[in-house]
């Protein structure tokens, strides 16, 4: 089975769970419990791939639990506090991204720009209608365009398209045509519309649509409470058909351990944005009601060095730490298998932009480079925490990895609760992840580029800022694809963050669930059902 | 009798206030705040900004919590940062189902570990109190939450006849709630039974070697009579502050157990304000903590006085 990223623009950040007391709990769990699951811990990984598929019966209700944001979540897309698992099932995009990576239409039937690739025309879907029975035209889409780059709203991608977008000249000039003069020219705009910020909602409707949650998509809203539980119910006018399901609950549960019992129970079929501990995963996997299923490659895992702190200041510093280690030991050590050397590129490998460039590793290079920048035997801390289940088995296989080429890695542990407030983009060296789903061009710019506020290791490269604004004014796609490859070598040899690996999640599920398949925190909700 | 009473209820009320207090600053010195607590990794600084300005974060903190405590005083707890509600309404909700949780608790664990206790005094070194002890005292040493987890194992999953976890939102009807309530109450019990056992044991065994149980016995009354009218109420004296103290350490305990099962009591409720640092909601709940722990210690010293004729002779004589 080839790793590809499935479609769809993923949540751009880790989710904002604080999961101290939940990791201590699966952890209790699943020490307590491993003594059930035949074969035990030392067992090599024998966890599943992907999830059933067939077809399923017509209707049934899926029950999932989730980890509840926090009682401020809303059902607004724009947001940043919005409550993932609802917005793919209520909303569409103009344009969404398929199981390849490409862009594909969803609201909008086709698109095209200009020479320069500044104006755009977007020609929309006929006949598509709101929950409320509105017709759906491009004044609502102009308005949501309108909408996500307004400062006063804060969207998380709204400092992605802000620097393109004016909002005076998102233009309408007819119901099914939606016009956008960019400030500057960029051929991956429609890919920065894939984001799960960028569903479209009815014109107007801004302050109300957190707790009505109308849009086009295939489930409609009849209850929400906030941090709560949540019904939505299958919407039989959705222009692509009504879904499989008839309705799907959503129940929020702050403890790992109370999701897990309640799946091994038969109380929920599903747990969603919960990657599971080997140990808890295996138990699942041997129970009767319930297994696992992986989401390919959908956590990209990284030690971010910050460029501005001392040692990592010096790039040969940064380049002696990345050749020290064994991607393929952290895989190994870290993952138990469930995943891919990362290789220093951020890109998912198999995704449409990627390059498959990698520097060999080579622990006497790196000590002769740190000979070189005068930090012979040098010491750093590595900081981790709880916070997932990964990071610390991450950055012990680091540290033992990279003790071959003379560095001493200090792992220490810090409070999951506050982890990023006081660790993220505050100390040297830590241990982090993202979810994947992201435009390679959303992904450069938000994360890596100068002054971006994601920009983790705070590196700072003319030279890869200009390639990725070329890269943005070149109409050819292969020539595109070149630059942003480019790019990513600079990242690879330059760049302060090391990625050792993107993982598998591990998801749990009821084994009634059929043709599960995810992206983001979205699902497929048309085709997701139950065994007949 | 009256001073006595006003002056215990005075520094209760200054208990709870210092309670109140502490609470406070202990969030205060907690890395982040309200605003990067729920924005999480999507923090950047102008969206923090954002929501600081709109949650009125930014006058002093003192200030904040002399206009709160002026509230809570009229019985109003402010709203929440995070969700914007009055905190009385979901802090009452909460409260009920935990009371739900903590009345079962008692009842079961005080009536059961008192004969277990009994039995077990009264049968010293012989084989029942062997077998209570070393089994309550298991019960002791293993954390709630191992408990709660086993239980689950067994009755959810195994077995299912119980539910492993609430689904229920706190508004939920106390009667659809009812057969969630059965397995937090056996694991706080498990945990709480083994003190009030043992209290229990050691005042029989000292009562039964007093010298008015023997006359009692000398008097030619039966064993159970002896028991039960004369060696009990005694008995019972020294064991009720043990009682106090596990009843008030059932606020604390809920915390874990109710996270485990789900239960939307006030220990969850607790633990979801101090992650997104939510502190209004958080001192509510810190208040309700030592309001009961307060009563529950001055119910212990009154009814050890209703016992116990000395102590009340000793208060009268003193005046």
């Amino acid at each position: 089975m080839p790793r590809s990223r499935e479609g769809g623009g993923g949540p751009p950040a880790v989710p904002r769970r604080t999961a101290l007391l939940g990791g201590l709990g699966a952890v209790g769990a699943a020490a307590l419990l491993s003594g059930c699951s035949p074969g035990g811990r030392s067992a090599a990984p024998v966890l599943s791939q992907g999830a059933a598929a067939g077809t399923p019966a017509a209707g049934g209700v899926l029950r999932i639990a989730r980890p509840p944001a926090s009682q401020a979540e809303t059902l607004d897309p724009a947001g940043a506090l919005s409550a993932y698992e609802y917005l793919g099932a209520l909303y569409n995009r103009l344009v969404r991204m398929d199981a390849d990576g490409e862009t594909a239409p969803d609201l909008a039937e086709s698109w095209e720009s200009d020479e320069q690739g500044v104006r755009w025309t977007f020609r929309l879907r006929d006949g598509v209608r709101f929950h409320d029975g509105a017709r759906l035209t491009s004044a609502d889409a102009a308005y949501t365009l309108r909408r996500l780059v307004d400062p006063d709203l804060a969207s998380p991608q709204g400092t992605v398209l802000s620097p393109l977008v004016d909002p005076g000249k998102v233009t309408a000039p007819e119901p099914g045509v939606l016009g956008v003069e960019l400030k500057e020219p960029n051929f991956e705009f429609p890919a920065l519309l894939t984001n799960y910020n960028c569903y479209v909602i009815p014109e107007g409707s801004g302050d109300a649509i957190g707790g009505t949650g109308i849009g086009t998509g295939p489930f409609r809203l009849e209850s929400f409470s906030p941090g709560g539980r949540g019904r939505i119910v299958a919407y039989d006018d959705h222009w692509e058909g009504p879904p499989v399901l008839d309705a799907i609950e959503m129940y929020s549960m702050t403890d790992i351990q109370a999701r897990t019992n309640a799946l091994l129970a038969g109380q929920i079929d599903l747990i969603s944005q919960t990657n599971l501990d080997f140990a808890t995963a295996r138990v699942v996997e041997a129970s009767d009601r319930a297994t696992i299923a992986r989401s390919v490659n959908a956590q990209w895992y990284v030690l971010p060095m910050l460029t501005t702190a001392e040692p990592f200041t010096d790039p040969k510093v940064r380049k002696a730490m990345k050749l020290a280690y064994d991607p393929r030991h952290v895989v190994d050590v870290a993952l138990q298998g469930t995943g891919v050397p990362g290789n220093d590129n951020p890109v998912p490998p198999g995704t449409p932009y990627w390059t498959d460039y990698s520097v060999e590793r080579d622990p006497e290079r790196a000590r002769a480079l740190l000979k070189k920048a005068g930090a012979e035997g040098l010491e750093v801390d590595l900081y981790t925490s709880s916070y997932d289940p990964v990071f610390t088995p991450m950055a012990l296989a680091y540290r033992d990895s990279a003790a071959e080429a003379g560095i001493g890695v200090t792992v220490r542990n810090a409070s999951a609760d506050s982890y990023y407030t006081q660790i993220w983009m505050n100390k040297p060296l830590m241990a982090t992840y993202w979810y994947t789903g992201r435009p390679a061009d959303q992904l450069l710019n938000q994360v890596f580029r100068s002054g971006s506020s994601y920009n983790e290791t705070a590196w700072s490269n003319g030279d890869f800022d200009g390639l990725l604004d070329q890269a943005r004014r070149t109409r050819d796609p292969d020539r595109r694809k070149g630059l942003y490859q480019d790019a990513q070598r600079l990242v690879v040899d330059e760049g302060g963050a090391m990625t050792p690996m993107f993982a598998d999640r591990l998801v749990g599920l009821s084994r009634e669930v059929l043709n599960y398949r995810e992206t983001g925190f979205e699902f497929d909700y048309r085709s997701i059902g139950l065994r007949p | 009798m009256l001073t006595f009473l006003t002056r215990r209820l005075l520094s209760a009320a200054g208990t709870v206030l210092l309670a109140a207090l502490l609470v406070f600053a202990a969030v205060q010195l907690l890395p982040g705040d309200v605003a990067t607590q729920v924005l999480g990794q999507d923090a950047t600084p102008e969206a923090v900004a954002a929501l600081r300005d709109q949650l009125d974060l930014n006058r002093p903190a003192a200030l904040r919590f002399v206009e709160w405590a002026a509230g809570a005083v009229r019985g109003d707890f402010g709203t929440s940062l995070v969700s914007g509600e009055p905190v009385a309404g979901s802090l009452w909700l909460h409260l009920r189902n935990t009371l739900l949780i903590a009345a079962a608790t008692v009842a079961v664990a005080v009536t059961s570990s008192i004969v277990l206790g009994v039995v077990a005094g009264l049968y010293r070194d012989r084989w029942p109190d062997t077998l209570i002890s070393s089994l309550t005292l298991a019960g002791m040493s293993v954390p709630e939450f191992v408990v709660a987890t086993l239980l689950v194992l067994a009755l959810s999953i195994t077995v299912p006849v119980l539910p492993a976890v609430v689904l229920d939102e706190a508004s939920a009807p106390v009667g659809d709630l009812l057969p969630a309530v059965v397995l937090p109450t056996v694991a706080l019990s498990v945990v709480m039974t083994a003190y009030i056992v043992r209290m229990t044991r050691t005042s029989v065994i000292d009562v039964m070697a007093s010298e008015f149980v023997t006359t009692a016995r000398l008097k030619g009354l039966g064993a159970w009579r002896v028991v039960v009218r004369h060696a009990l109420p005694s008995a019972l004296l020294p064991t009720l502050n043990v009682i106090a103290m596990n009843v008030a350490w059932l606020v604390g305990g809920v915390v874990v157990v109710e996270n485990v099962f789900n239960y939307p009591g006030i220990g969850k409720l607790m633990l979801e304000a101090v992650h997104s640092r939510d502190l209004p909601v958080l001192q509510a709940v810190a208040v309700v903590g030592a309001v009961v722990y307060v009563l529950c210690n001055l119910a212990a010293d009154l009814a050890a006085m209703a016992l116990n004729p000395r102590l009340r002779t000793g208060e009268r004589s003193a005046r």
